[in-house]
């Protein structure tokens, strides 16, 4: 047994590291300018570069030793004269994509100090002039990489003759290649870092603690009352199996099934809550508020498990053993609830431990309707607010506990069948 | 007994003539689709004349009117007739169940042909890449995705779904290929020589078509569910009448006692996700022979 779980264990790994890969890549590669969409409109240059810093964004995706830095963004000059426009002393040129510096000028183009390391110039120049104190001359269109540290000049001065620049760009230079985005990740994971909420101006692991209770409060009875039920319901469906008992059943279920989670939310919140005033309408203070949420909760999730759990029993009721316990003259209860639930018992398994991780995150759309200050409440706002960190974090731990809920789902399989381990 | 020239494809038609229930919700469907098509002419004509749509414009001595004569449905706060709108909801649901279909139905094909039919290294690879992607919390993944697209709307709610609804599909496809794989007749073409392209696409592929088409009819509406939920959290449609968006509007509303425009959106909503839903089960019957009478 022990040998099995850990076999299974080591077969996890491949998609734990697949989850935060993928993790990885909507949020460091996908977005062109992460910093832009979580901090806004109106915000500064170094401000953006403040926030790649703390969260490692300022450096190279994989591997590499030069990094980029907003001080002087990559800028294609056929595009326009982009920040250049600020000097009257460069002139821009739209029909060859050059910038001229004129004679006699002192142009330093970086947004805002940089921060103390190494770093780089390559410049495709023509003419004569000076950047970050070295000089550059050439009569034709010459590329030149030009190193230079923080404490001295860093831009551009010309003495008698002008420069034309044709591209320009600036690189950090670092000296560990495996200083990159995806080993920054992976080394805030290893150490139990999940971020900092730009929002809450809180680490992300404080707001998760925070939310974990009043999500569990509201997603565990919903679990469990949904499991009972719908087990119920689908041995109903079992015992009067092709009566109008059974057939009504699987038609309220696709019904069921068929209405929208929204209108199941609005219409009970106007119906139940409003209307009859049988319940609170919004808010988190006593047990009362979350009837109703988890009748909704239950409700709705209880077409397609009663579905799903009367195939189950169908199948097994096929089966021969069930034919030889009726030959056997056992009465039609005592089959159904001992030997055909019994039977079933895999299928269902699967179908309840696979559910445990999404009492974690919670429900994201009843909690906002209620107003339950839980992590599916949280999940939304971070994403109506851009709150990065907050999503990854959420999406993530989701991810992973549903990993893990499928070794788990394994392991009851092989205590519940001792065929599964020889496989 | 033995019925001669009848494919599977007019043996299905047959079955499924016979379930009334599934004529009623093809009838729906057809329906929902000509509206769909009205819609998106409306809507192109006054986008290429570069006209304000009746669906869009405002008018505030309309506001709030019951049912009636002028307008069969009412019209909502802004004096905007909610049949048009209604109308122009399912143009972009179509168009969300359409889209997402064409990005995520390639993907579980493509990969799930390929994984069943040359094994090992290929199958390792899209196995992993799947339950990777199965992993992922539904709505918070798919909410996730919308939030990093550069451009606001539809296109987040298009590559969102699209992105993640693929899975299903793959393992579905792989299953089958692999139970293919071993038939005669996939013996019989790789005898004769036919390259492993050819074989895949043009022998396997429309063995396991049915497949496709069942999974086709039951994830357009989930899809048009899930973008919905988006429209009415703000991160999908922007500016257009999306039944996620009348949803948001008339729910305050409907407190206040106009009840129309809550009830004919839920209305349309359900009628749609019921027809397709009910079309994919008994589609899902009359394909399979192995139910055969």
């Amino acid at each position: 047994m022990l040998k099995y779980i850990l076999k299974r264990t080591v077969q996890m790994v491949p998609t734990v590291i697949g989850v935060i890969l993928l993790t990885f890549v909507l949020f460091n590669i996908v977005p062109n300018d992460l910093a832009a969409i979580a901090l806004g409109k109106n915000v500064t240059l170094e401000m953006l570069e403040n926030f790649d810093q703390q969260r490692g964004l300022n450096k190279p995706l994989f591997l590499g030793t030069r990094a980029k830095n907003r001080a002087y963004e990559d800028h294609n000059l056929a595009d326009g004269a982009g920040r250049w426009r600020a000097w009257s002393n460069a002139v821009y040129s739209a029909a060859t994509a050059t910038l001229t510096i004129q004679p006699g000028a002192a142009i330093n183009p970086l947004a805002f100090p940089l921060k103390d390391g190494e770093y780089e110039w390559t410049a495709t120049y023509r003419g004569q002039g000076n950047l970050a104190g070295t000089e550059l001359d050439a009569a034709d269109w010459q590329t030149e990489k030009v190193r230079f540290q923080t404490m001295g000049e860093a831009g551009f001065a010309t003495a008698g003759n002008p420069l034309e620049i044709k591209a320009l760009k600036l690189r950090r230079i670092t000296t560990n290649p495996f200083d990159s985005q995806l080993f920054f990740y992976f080394k805030q994971l290893m150490r139990g870092d999940l971020g900092f909420s730009e929002y809450f101006k809180q680490p992300v692991s404080r707001l998760l603690l925070d939310g974990i209770p009043a999500s569990l409060s509201l997603t565990i009875p919903i679990f469990i009352i949904g499991v009972v039920v719908s087990i119920s319901l689908s041995l109903v469906c079992a015992f009067f199996r092709n009566t109008f008992i059974d057939r009504f059943l699987v038609v309220i279920a696709v019904a069921l099934m068929s209405i929208n989670y929204l209108i199941y939310i609005v219409a009970g919140q106007y119906l139940l809550a409003y209307k009859q005033g049988l319940f609170p309408v919004w808010g988190y203070e006593s047990w009362r508020y979350l009837v109703l949420p988890v009748l909704i909760g239950v409700v709705s999730g209880l077409g397609s498990n009663i579905r799903f759990y009367r195939t189950v029993m169908l199948d097994e009721m096929y089966k021969e053993y069930v034919r030889t316990a009726f030959a056997k003259g056992v009465s039609k209860p005592r089959v159904l609830f001992v030997h055909v639930l019994k039977n079933a018992m895999i299928p269902i398994i699967t179908n309840v431990v696979i559910a445990i991780p999404f009492l974690y995150t919670g429900s994201l759309l009843l909690e906002n309707f209620f107003g339950i200050p839980g992590l599916g409440y949280l999940g939304i706002n971070a994403i109506l607010s851009s709150d990065i960190d907050v999503v990854r974090a959420l999406v993530l731990i989701g991810a992973l506990l549903f990993v893990v809920a499928n070794l788990l789902t394994d392991i009851c399989y092989a205590v519940a069948d001792p065929r599964v381990k020889l496989k | 007994m033995i019925k001669q020239g009848q494919s599977l494809w007019s043996d299905a038609w047959r079955r499924l003539k016979k379930d009334r229930i599934a004529m009623v919700c093809l009838g729906l469907v057809v329906l929902f689709t000509l509206l769909a098509v009205y819609g998106e002419v409306v809507y192109f004509y006054h986008h290429a004349k570069d006209i304000t749509p009746a669906y869009q414009k405002i008018n505030l001595d309309l506001a709030y009117q019951a049912p009636g004569a002028a307008h069969w449905m009412g019209t909502d706060g802004l004096g905007r007739d909610v049949m048009q709108r209604l109308v122009q909801g399912v143009r972009i649901a179509y168009k969300v169940g359409i889209i997402t279909s064409l990005i995520a139905i390639p993907i579980g094909v493509l990969l799930g042909c390929l994984a069943g039919f040359y094994g090992g290294k290929v199958d390792d690879f899209v196995v992993w890449l799947y339950s990777t992607f199965a992993s992922m919390p539904g709505l918070l993944f798919i909410l996730a995705i919308a939030m990093v697209v550069p451009e606001n709307g539809l296109l987040g709610v298009y590559l969102g779904i699209g992105l993640t609804t693929w899975v299903g599909l793959c393992r579905l496809v792989r299953g089958e290929v692999l139970k293919h794989k071993e038939q005669t007749y996939v013996q019989a073409a790789k005898a004769l020589g036919l390259g492993s392209g050819r074989i895949m696409f043009k022998h396997i592929l429309p063995n396991i078509l049915h497949v496709i088409i069942v999974t086709f009819t039951l994830r357009f509406p989930a899809a048009v569910g899930t973008e919905v939920i988006m429209s009415y959290l703000g991160i999908g449609v922007q500016g257009e009448p999306s039944w996620g968006l009348m949803i948001d509007s008339a729910r305050m509303r409907l407190w206040q006692g106009m009840w129309w425009e809550m009830t004919f959106v839920t209305l349309a909503l359900f009628l749609l996700v019921l027809a397709f839903n009910l079309l994919g089960d008994a589609l899902r019957d009359a394909l399979d022979p192995r139910l055969d009478d």
